[in-house]
């Protein structure tokens, strides 16, 4: 310590002191930049157990539920989710993706048309620190599969015609309608809405509609005031 | 050195802690507000008649010590900056509401928080003022239909002074910071010139 | 206490509160809440029905006195007793100048609080949650509300002068 410093109050020490730090803040650029650190072992046990998925059935499932403790997001233009989108879904399109003011804690459900991009969002994400963030298992795709337009077996046994039941159920309730496994293996192996011939559209978005998770911003806010 | 606060936006505790938290955190500001006197109306109002700066001392010290921290934590990438609440900029609402703040500390002799540390050291006038502020709130509630207008007027954006101005961060910290000291050595020139006499 | 020394432990605990919970201190949200919840306990629709109040009342029907604000207001009355008690500062009285009486100051603090309940309201906070948060953070709006509490206070200072000499 400078002999002159120690001469000084105490008074005298702590402005020294504030000036200082405060002369070297002068170049501090104290926001987070878009560099991200991975954890790379981390992330590839995730992916190894599956801890990142969600199914179809079970985000159908949540759909009817009306659960409201996730965030339902399509990653896709906004001329395809206008097209088409799983009820209740926001569209954030990728590239906006960072910037859409998610929250760290929230639970999201990443989807796009096949997944390659909900997994790459994924990935972005968790980077960033997201922690509860999961993907559409098979994304779009999976989903017309699946729920829109399950197929069923021509002669089911007994306990197959209950879950059949409920699959139907599901289906319609989403707008779609089933498919027959004979004709699916007999016709071209394509979807519903690509080149067969007995297409159904896809349904317009008749499940409720409101977005999920829209409750929850308006109660946070007041709970960050003064 | 990852990025890992504010904690609680990181996930590392939940909502219950953070309320344990809350009142761990209120102890800490209770004390300092009371240990710097301000559990007292006639010590907080003689900032207005410049005999004791205290309260512009104490609230330029806070603020450059919290303000320095979070630049400092935020340069290093220990704290997300982005993540800590702003609370969103209504200019005029907030210029008129500090007008009538500024009022009412002087006649009443206390802020909110100062009151509720008052009345824990047996103030009576600090628990008439509590009882003030419910009694005003309460109004200013039921009159919200009438208020809301104004209470509205303004962007409602998550505003800083680097970013209206157009400076580095770091500018306007060293700016504050120089302003500070300046200040205080200020408030001792005045608080020599002013000195109360006979109390 | 040194004032340098009480704000820099101010600082600190305002700078905890960053750290750990991202959000700054305040106190005007509590008294805000507790009428939420008293408002919404005798009269529950009339309750929803004030934007103001209901904006206070979590959507998921939890109490409104879960608030975080609350709790640390709570911790505000221990901290502050505590350090009341250790100094013998803690003393049942009235705060006032020697000119005038106790019922006077009373009402004078009673008109006070409700001044500062319709400026904390308008400005979102008080000099807890903005100036000192806000000021902090750069906060545009909260360096604005700042300047002006001075400036108010200073203003009317003279006129009530007589409260306190």
């Amino acid at each position: 310590m400078p002999g002159w410093f120690s001469r000084l109050t105490l008074t005298q020490k702590l402005a020294a002191a504030a000036l200082a730090l405060g002369a070297v803040a002068l170049f501090a650029s104290p926001y987070p930049g878009t560099k991200v650190t991975l954890d790379a072992k981390e992330l590839a046990l995730i992916v190894g157990t599956e801890a990142d998925h969600v199914e179809a059935t079970e985000l159908a499932a949540w759909i009817i539920e009306s659960r409201a403790d996730y965030r339902l997001i399509d990653l896709r233009t906004r001329a395809e989710f206008e097209q088409y989108h799983i009820p209740t879904a926001v569209n954030i399109p990728m590239n906006v993706l960072t910037e859409a003011g998610l929250g760290r804690q929230e639970k999201l459900v990443l989807y796009s048309e096949g997944g390659i991009h909900a997994a790459q969002a994924w990935m972005l994400l968790r980077a960033q620190g997201y922690r509860s963030a999961y993907m559409l298992k098979g994304g779009l795709d999976e989903w017309k599969d699946q729920v829109v337009f399950p197929v069923f077996a021509d002669n089911a046994g007994p306990d197959e015609r209950a879950r059949d039941e409920r699959r139907r159920s599901i289906s319609a309730f989403f707008g779609g309608q089933p498919r027959s496994a004979a004709a699916v293996a007999a016709g071209s192996d394509a979807l519903p809405g690509v080149a067969a011939p007995v297409t159904p559209a896809m349904p317009k978005v008749a499940a409720p509609s409101t977005p999920s998770g829209t409750a929850k911003p308006p109660a946070k806010k007041k709970k960050e005031g003064c | 050195m990852a990025m890992m606060a504010p904690f609680l936006k990181y996930g590392t505790f939940g909502e219950e802690t953070s309320l344990v938290l809350a009142f761990l955190i209120g102890i800490g500001f209770g004390f300092f507000l009371e240990r710097a006197g301000f559990g007292s109306a006639r010590k907080l109002v003689s900032q207005f008649y410049l005999n004791d700066l205290a309260v512009f001392k104490v609230m330029f010290t806070a603020i450059v010590t919290a303000m320095l921290g979070v630049t400092y934590l935020g340069w290093i990438g220990w704290l997300d900056l982005s993540l800590v609440y702003l609370v969103p900029t209504y200019l005029l609402p907030q210029v008129v509401g500090g007008l009538i703040l500024g009022v009412g500390f002087v006649v009443g002799g206390y802020c909110p928080g100062t009151s509720v540390a008052a009345t824990a050291t047996g103030r009576i006038d600090g628990l008439v003022y509590v009882l003030g502020i419910f009694a005003g709130m309460f109004a200013f509630a039921e009159l919200y239909p009438w208020l809301k207008g104004f209470y509205l007027s303004g962007s409602g954006e998550a505003l800083t002074l680097p970013g209206t101005f157009g400076l580095p961060y770091g500018v306007v910290v060293f700016a504050v910071v120089l302003m500070a000291v300046g200040g205080f050595y200020g408030a001792g020139l005045l608080e020599k010139k002013f000195a109360a006499t006979g109390e | 206490m040194n004032p340098y020394l009480a704000g820099i432990g101010l600082g600190l605990v305002l700078l905890a509160a960053f750290v750990l919970v991202g959000r700054g201190l305040g106190a005007t949200g509590a008294f805000n809440s507790i009428i939420a919840w008293a408002v919404s306990s005798v009269a529950p629709e009339h309750a929803q029905s004030n934007e103001f109040i209901a904006g206070y009342l979590p959507d998921d029907g939890s109490s409104p006195l879960k608030s975080w604000l609350l709790f640390e207001v709570v911790g505000l009355f221990a901290g502050a007793m505590f350090s009341g008690l250790l100094a013998g500062r803690a003393k049942v009285t009235t705060e006032k100048g020697p000119r005038v009486s106790v019922r006077v100051r009373l009402a004078m603090a009673f008109a006070g609080g409700v001044l500062m309940a319709f400026g904390a309201a308008f400005a979102r906070g008080c000099t807890s949650g903005q100036a000192l948060t806000g000021g902090a953070l750069l906060n545009l709006g909260s360096w604005a509300f700042m300047m002006m509490v001075f400036a108010g206070a200073y203003a009317v200072a003279y006129f009530v002068r007589w409260q306190w000499r």
